[in-house]
């Protein structure tokens, strides 16, 4: 199997370790180091992190490692049955199989591999973003969506977008009534809603 | 075919002006409806039903019959401009057609669909009307044996259909296997990880993780641009095909316009495999398959075609035999029984005014969708103008909220967020998004298929031989596999010597 | 002067932004979070009628069918809401977390009740008596039909020394029980293949893909009107007036009778006063020519009968099922 490095302007000595290098996280180099960017087009323009390195390949091989021995364990306890007479576990059995063997073959190749990023110190801003997210769907059911959507637009639209105050809060309030007047007004979907 | 006098008659049932008023009315709430993630026709039809208890059955049929196939013109413009699909069948559309679109050729990627769209769906009209009851018989030849070499030639087209790294794609279509077992297993009643929630009872549905794989995924991932600068709008550079992109979609069309006709015809699962299978085949015909996945318009042509065509001929199994091939065939067949019209073997002889008058009635909604996409696309196309920063909030909230208009559940809303997580780490870590999707969607039918099969043969595999369609399949399967292997020892052993060669030249 | 103008709509901006805050605030006395309004006449707003079936099946449409009628005769809407999920049992669960005000109402089947708890462990029963049930609503019978014409009488089937495969719409549903029951004690030797609801069934008997199968008869009725299924024998209680020459199983000899209900369920503890209204409604639209013509066009028959008689046929049906399936060593789910 040929390393996908073979494809891009040159392999990049990959660091040894991937934290949140900052030295490391130069722009282009990093944008067209980080292989295959399955989008094409705009690769060279975005400011993308670093590569990352073999510890954080090798993470990675092992979590999928453990979703395959763990599947594998569920998938035992629900009963193997036999190749004729197949069980309600055998399918996931095997599935599960496949994926411990391949975390094992990553983990092989963890040193090769360069179509992966390291963390930056912007990925605090996916956390919020989540964050964001998980309030939403905690405070659905109790206070409707409408005030959980209006904070989510404003946390993105202020914090993670650096938009101005008076753009965010008035798109914010934009977006909600839209919702409002599609999904409750038009559409009469049951979502818990305050209005 | 008896005599033309009853299609002829169906066109004046559809000329009249109730009907085509209600035949706009239809695809117009499709479309909107497909561009609107999450909810989809079956939902919209069940909560537009009462509006069909006080019109004529024609009429009510016309319309909801325009509903389902204008959804899959709207399903394409969120795949195209916002990673989004809606549907299964949009899923495969989401690979070229957005990197289309980050190319600033959005236009060029909606244009293509919708020609494509009318052209596979007047082509499938066309055949249901010649070959209606043929192929229904066909269809009821196809078992669980039939369905097992189906979804394997599905796998294998996943397969083929990713880019880069071949570990972890299939890695990522192993985790979409294992999600699909998730639920309570059809044959046992027993719970497959579903740690006691009643909500994971039914398996995971497909929308929050194709939404929470590709969409959140993909603004999370977006997320992490450090310079603002990196979030300028894509450039939109023209709106719609040129002639050089038609004549290069060509054959793409006609051969997904096939593809979807015949694949639509079975119950379950046939616009998903026929999307996957007509772009698979465009891949592997084409002499520069490395295009595909960063824009390549026959990407984009052959699964709008396939599932519009699909879209349609799934009317067949309804309309000659009386069964619903899918969720949406299901509501319209209930929507019949209000109307006091029975589905059945009958119906086309004896109702021939509603069978030609919902018939002829695609062709009209076709060409009514035609044009207004034409108006419609360049409208589209300019949300990408909006600056990402405030299209990203716009299309998480539309992704949490339209989740969980599936199944009117909470509990999916939490389950698009896990997926987005996951969307994102994939990306991050170079697996893609697309195998794990499609796998997950062809998994539970490859499962089920396998287990009636052997239940069926009572544990004997070479069954599947035995049986004329299945085992055809099988071999096709065979071949396809094994003719690029071949072509490859031939090749390397062929090329062993020039390399030799060619080392003693350097 | 583009600053100036910044500033004011700036202003206006955040004094609509404060008003619509209050105004939220204020109506945040509707909306559908808080169930109904303090005290006093029932219905006090819609009553949302649950479905734990996805759209188009014959739950959905039955609960459809009444909605219409049964909300004129409240004066309230009643929203159809689908919450597909394990046959119902979502719903039902979710039915009895409501509060019991008469707000909440779900059709439920007599299967999830009577005949999935055979097959599911015993926390994922749904119990009816755990329900307020405010009528019962109709029957819905199996036939078991077959495509085969070596199989198309009952004596040929029970002849046979072929093992048979037997088409049911699922685990825990009647299709199977009725299947299973019949095969045992006629002694055919048979196996289940089970399949994703009625269509799919449907399908594959017509295809020959099984040997028989157990189909709701509004489901198979058509096919067999065109002769592409032949009906062996209904597994309800009495002859169907769709099917006078099929026979019973238990005019053949055979102690398996299995059917389908409906009825309408509300949370328990909810007050007598609201369950005979609905049930007045409920009623009502139960007259209606529609309704009738919608009963005989799907071949259901009217079983519109008190909720205390519900609760004790499906609790009955239950005993029974358990009794018989004990007895003939049938486990309808695999026990690990």
């Amino acid at each position: 199997m040929t390393t996908p490095s073979a494809e891009g302007p040159g392999p990049e000595p990959a660091p040894p370790d991937a934290g949140p290098d900052t030295a490391t996280a130069t722009s282009t180099d990093a944008g067209a180091g980080a292989g295959a960017d399955p989008d094409g087009g705009e690769a060279a323009e975005e400011h993308r992190p670093a590569p990352a390195g073999t510890t954080a390949n090798l993470v990675v091989a092992l979590v999928i490692t453990a979703v395959g021995v763990a599947g594998a364990a569920g998938s035992w306890s629900l009963g193997l049955g036999s190749a004729a007479a197949p069980s309600a576990g055998t399918w996931p059995f095997l599935t599960s199989i496949a994926i411990t063997c391949l975390g094992v073959a990553l983990g092989a190749l963890a040193r090769r591999t360069d179509d992966a990023e390291a963390l930056s110190p912007a990925t605090w801003r996916i956390a919020a973003g989540v964050a964001t997210m998980v309030g939403f769907v905690a405070l659905i059911s109790v206070i409707g969506f409408e005030i959980p959507s209006l904070l989510l637009a404003l946390v993105w639209l202020r914090f993670l977008g650096r938009e101005s105050w008076r753009l965010s809060i008035a798109t914010s309030f934009g977006i909600v009534a839209a919702f409002y007047a599609i999904f409750v007004g038009a559409l009469a979907i049951p979502i818990p809603h305050l209005l | 075919m008896e005599s033309l006098t009853p299609m002829i008659d169906g066109f004046g049932v559809v000329l009249e002006p109730a009907n085509l008023l209600y035949c706009l009315i239809g695809v117009v709430i499709g479309m909107l409806v497909g561009v609107l993630p999450g909810l989809g026709p079956a939902a919209t039809i069940a909560i537009l039903l009462p509006l069909t208890f006080s019109i004529e059955p024609v009429t009510a049929i016309i319309m909801l019959a325009g509903i389902f196939y204008g959804a899959q013109y709207g399903g394409t413009i969120t795949s195209v401009l916002l990673r989004l699909p809606g549907e299964a069948s949009s899923v495969v559309t989401v690979f070229d057609g957005h990197a289309m679109a980050r190319q600033g050729r959005a236009g060029t990627a909606l244009g293509i669909a919708a020609i494509g769209s009318f052209i596979g769906g007047t082509v499938s009209i066309v055949a249901l009307s010649i070959l209606a009851p043929v192929v229904a018989g066909f269809a009821l030849d196809f078992g669980p044996p039939e369905y097992t070499a189906l979804a394997l030639l599905g796998i294998l087209l996943v397969a083929t259909v990713s880019n880069g790294g071949r570990v972890k794609a299939v890695v990522a279509a192993c985790i979409g296997l294992l999600l699909a077992t998730v639920g309570q297993d059809t044959f046992t009643g027993a719970e497959r990880f579903t740690f006691g929630s009643m909500s994971l009872a039914d398996g995971i549905d497909f929308v929050p993780v194709a939404m929470g794989v590709f969409g959140l995924g993909e603004i999370l991932y977006n997320l992490e641009e450090r310079a603002k600068g990196a979030t300028a709008p894509s450039r939109v550079a023209n709106v719609w095909p040129s002639r050089g992109d038609l004549r290069q979609s060509a054959g793409a069309i006609g051969r997904g316009s096939v593809l979807g006709f015949l694949l639509g015809i079975l119950p379950g699962g046939g616009a998903t495999l026929s999307s996957l299978a007509a772009y698979g085949l465009e891949k592997r015909r084409s002499k520069t398959p490395e295009r595909f996945g960063h824009g390549a318009i026959e990407g984009v042509a052959a699964p709008e075609t396939a599932n519009n065509a699909a879209s349609t001929s799934s009317f067949i199994p309804l309309l000659t035999l009386g069964i619903p091939a899918n969720a949406t065939m299901a509501i319209i067949f209930g929507a019949l029984l209000i109307q006091g019209v029975t589905p059945g073997p009958q119906l086309v002889a004896e109702e021939p005014e509603l069978f030609w008058g919902v018939v002829n009635s695609m062709y009209i909604g076709n060409i009514l969708l035609l044009i207004m996409s034409i108006p419609l696309v360049g409208l589209f196309v300019k949300i990408l103008r909006v600056r990402g920063t405030i299209l990203a909030p716009i299309t998480v909230l539309i992704t949490l909220v339209g989740v969980y208009t599936v199944r009117n559940s909470v509990f999916d809303i939490a389950l698009v967020i896990v997926f987005g997580l996951v969307g994102y780490l994939m990306k991050k870590y170079g697996f893609e998004p697309g195998p794990l999707v499609l796998a997950f969607v062809l998994g539970s039918l490859l499962e089920t298929s396998l287990r009636r099969s052997l239940l069926v043969f009572d544990g004997d595999p070479t069954g599947f031989l035995t049986r004329p369609i299945s085992g055809t399949l099988l071999v096709v399967l065979a071949v396809v596999i094994l003719l690029p292997l071949a072509r490859h020892l031939l090749r390397a052993r062929r090329g062993a010597p020039d390399r030799q060669h060619e080392d003693a030249g350097t | 002067m583009a600053q100036v103008m910044g500033k004011t709509s700036a202003r206006r901006g955040a004094v609509s932004a404060v008003a619509a805050a209050l105004t939220l605030t204020a109506a945040a006395c509707g909306g559908n979070l808080s169930g109904g309004g303090a005290g006093g006449e029932f219905p006090s707003g819609p009553v949302t009628l649950a479905v734990g079936q996805e759209p188009g099946g014959s739950t959905d449409l039955i609960g459809r069918a009444l909605a219409e009628s049964a909300a004129d005769d409240l004066g309230v809407a009643m929203p159809v809401v689908n919450t597909p999920g394990a046959n119902g049992a979502l719903a039902a669960t979710e039915l009895a977390r409501q509060k019991p005000d008469g707000q909440n109402l779900m059709v439920i089947n007599a299967s999830l009740t009577a005949i999935t708890p055979l097959a599911v462990p015993a926390d994922e029963a749904v119990d009816i008596a755990d329900f307020e049930v405010v009528t019962g609503i109709s029957q819905d019978d199996y036939v078991l039909v077959t495509a085969s014409s070596d199989l198309d009488t009952l004596k040929k089937l029970t002849d046979t020394d072929k093992e048979l495969k037997f088409g049911t719409t699922g685990v825990g549903t009647g299709s199977q029980l009725s299947q299973e029951l019949l095969f045992k004690e006629a002694g055919i030797p048979g196996t289940a293949v089970p399949f994703d609801g009625g269509s799919p069934t449907l399908t594959a008997v017509l295809g020959s893909q099984v040997d028989v199968a157990a189909i709701q008869l509004g489901e198979a009725i058509e096919q067999v009107k065109a002769g592409k299924l032949t009906p062996l024998l209904t597994f309800a209680d009495k002859r169907s007036e769709f099917l006078p020459d099929t026979p019973t199983a238990v005019e053949e000899g055979y102690d398996v009778e299995v059917s389908q209900y409906r009825a309408i369920a509300a949370p328990k503890g909810t007050p007598d006063s609201a369950v005979k209204r609905l049930r007045t409604a409920f009623e009502s639209a139960f007259a209606t020519d529609a309704y009738q013509k919608f009963n005989k066009d799907n071949l259901l028959k009217a079983h519109e009968v008190e909720g205390d008689k519900v609760v004790e046929e499906w609790t009955a049906s239950l005993k029974d099922y358990r009794a018989t399936t004990e007895k003939y060593d049938i486990d309808l789910g695999e026990e690990k």
